[in-house]
């Protein structure tokens, strides 16, 4: 097994720069989520990294190898595709052997290592059926174990997951995270699904506009995002954002939103941008509560486990999490106190979080 | 209700259109030479005779012109399949300058009127040596071929997913092995089809083969020179020996010639 580096990596089509200049070190063992909408160059980054696409610029280390210029075959990589890619020509059991076989391994090799492959996913009982006789599900099975039974240095998934439906894709995520813990693989996978992220990363790379703008472990980018793009694109729903005007008391910045004050921390522009997750704001009913701001309750949502409260306060929407048998009426006026340790301070302009 | 009844009876005039006069050619065919000028016709076949078509292959130059035929014929296929196959394959797999432009080219060869080609090409023909042999029958039928082989193997290669390459090349293939052990099983039955389509325009083609060959005639070309001075049913058995293998051929490809021009026949 081996660590990934890449260095200052660039990708231009035509006039469109697809990544720009990334660096991205991921150690050995550890699983690295390429997370971020589509079209922020995750899947290009992915691509270079398995030598199915040629980077403009810069350098890629698999272990201590520079790989630039090597066919993926040279790679000792595995990939997963997107659409499973099992050949549909051949049986499972021929699909997990075809990367053994491309070794040119002695049949009584292959036989133990495609039967280890194929019960690690649950497959064992399907090695004579085609392609064709399959489910979605057992598709993208086949398409693992023939990627675990190479026993790659390196694991590459592109969005493995995203053509599965919903509860499926909820049984294979639990699966592969428990799979994947138990094998070391070093893995990058590629997804556009926050929770997906969340759930499997040792750390996520965050990715937007070609641009790695996060690079932490899932905890750390949820709560301490460094933009607030990454605060509005992990989370469901994502981080409330509130514009404040700093007002100076006494040479002492303070932010105010609508009638309230709040504490800030020290800046020298004259608005800054408050980032708070809507379970970490608490509802209180009595109106002028030390630390909290006035807002009017537009909509409620009883979710179940909770109420979800849309609000407005100084002509900015926000949401909040709150407990499900909290009493409150659209209409109504309530005030809402943010945690003070999980605020979340950024650059009013260029969005980006302030130390 | 009523334009399902308009269709159907449509599909039944167009099909009596293309069947009646194969059905006759045949029926002649298998008839004997006296039945074949009778009149009143009939249309049943009441007298089935093997004479005509015994004697059809008794004449002296059917068979050399047959196996000139299926010569001509096999080299077209393998010409055409091993032209278009790589051309279908870059026009499905790679992004080139003027793509758009020599997809419109590969068409319109076929709009270039051979009839103004004959003269050229044979005077060429002569020079290179090559004039009336099987070769230069098969390259002109291979410029007639190449587009429907180029245009059906590109839809069969688009046909296959890219990633299905891209899977084989992570698990250790070269370029071309991937190519040998994914594309080529699963694009074969096509390709297959594209083969014999290929043999089919060149069994059928009669113009350039008359022109390009004296003595060494291709069966087309022979029953063209012969058609004025045989006899009815001589025509009717040369006729229906003709038709038999391309309707065979056409009919067990047909699923691929749809696929030509993109019409999903799944």
């Amino acid at each position: 097994m081996a660590g990934i580096r890449c260095q200052s990596v660039r990708k231009v089509f035509g006039t469109f720069e697809a990544l720009k200049s990334i660096s991205l070190e991921v150690r050995d063992q550890e699983f690295t989520v390429l997370l971020g909408p589509s079209g922020c160059g995750k899947t290009t980054l992915l691509r270079i990294i398995a030598g199915l696409e040629t980077e403009t610029a810069g350098d890629v280390y698999i272990g201590e190898t520079r790989v630039n210029g090597l066919p993926a075959r040279r790679r000792e990589i595995a990939m997963v595709f997107q659409n499973y890619a099992v050949f549909p020509h051949m049986t499972v059991f021929e699909n997990i052997a075809f990367g053994l076989r491309m070794k040119k391994m002695a049949d009584e090799e292959v036989r133990p290592r495609v039967g280890r492959a194929a019960e690690m996913m649950h497959i064992e009982q399907l090695l004579e059926r085609y392609s064709g006789q399959l489910s979605g599900g057992q598709r993208q099975r086949v398409a693992v174990s023939r990627a675990l039974a190479v026993e790659p240095q390196v694991l590459l998934m592109d969005e493995p997951l995203s053509n599965l439906d919903a509860l499926l894709r909820l049984e294979m995520r639990a699966e592969l995270k428990g799979l994947l813990q138990e094998s070391r693989t070093t893995t990058i996978y590629v997804t556009h699904d926050q929770v997906e992220a969340m759930s499997l990363a040792d750390r996520i790379a965050v990715m937007w506009g070609g641009e790695i703008v996060q690079y932490d472990v899932p905890i750390k980018v949820y709560q301490e995002p460094e933009t607030t793009f990454v605060g509005g694109f992990i989370g469901s729903p994502p981080m409330n954002f509130l514009d404040l005007r700093v007002e100076r008391r006494n040479g002492e910045a303070v932010g105010r939103l609508g009638d309230a004050h709040i504490a800030i921390p020290e800046t020298t522009g004259d608005r800054l941008r408050l980032g708070v997750r809507p379970e970490d704001l608490e509802v209180l009913s009595a109106a002028g509560s030390q630390g909290g701001f006035a807002s009017e309750v537009l909509v409620v949502e009883p979710l179940g486990p909770h109420l979800q409260l849309t609000a407005r306060v100084d002509g900015q929407m926000l949401r909040v999490t709150a407990p499900p048998d909290l009493d409150v009426r659209p209409g109504s006026t309530v005030t809402l106190r943010p945690n003070p340790v999980r605020l979340r301070w950024f650059d009013a302009e260029s969005g980006r979080a302030l130390h | 209700m009523r334009t399902r009844w308009l269709w159907v009876a449509l599909a039944l005039l167009i099909s009596f259109w293309v069947l009646f006069p194969i059905y006759i050619i045949a029926l002649s065919a298998f008839s004997d030479a006296a039945e074949i000028s009778a009149w009143p016709k009939s249309f049943l076949p009441e007298h089935f005779s093997l004479e005509t078509i015994s004697f059809f292959f008794g004449v002296e130059g059917v068979w050399a012109a047959t196996l000139n035929s299926v010569v001509v014929a096999v080299m077209t296929m393998v010409f055409s399949i091993g032209l278009g196959a790589p051309a279908g394959y870059a026009l499905a797999r790679f992004g080139f300058l003027g793509k758009d432009a020599y997809r419109l080219l590969i068409l319109l060869t076929r709009a270039f009127p051979i009839a103004i080609l004959a003269l050229p090409l044979t005077i060429r023909f002569i020079q290179l040596g090559i004039y009336d042999t099987p070769f230069a029958v098969a390259l002109v039928h291979t410029a007639l071929a190449l587009p429907f082989a180029i245009l059906v193997s590109y839809s069969l290669f688009l046909g296959i997913p890219r990633e299905l390459e891209e899977a084989a090349w992570t698990l250790g293939c070269t370029r071309l092995q991937a190519f040998r052990k994914v594309v080529m099983p699963l694009a074969l039955p096509g390709m297959a089809a594209t083969a014999i389509f290929a043999f089919v325009i060149s069994w059928n083609e009669v113009f350039a083969a008359a022109v390009l060959t004296l003595q060494n005639r291709t069966l087309t070309a022979y029953l063209l020179t012969r058609l004025v001075e045989a006899p009815l049913y001589f025509q009717f058995t040369g006729g229906f020996f003709l038709i038999v293998p391309s309707l065979i051929f056409i009919f067990a490809v047909r699923r691929y010639l749809f696929s030509m021009w993109g019409i999903a026949s799944r």
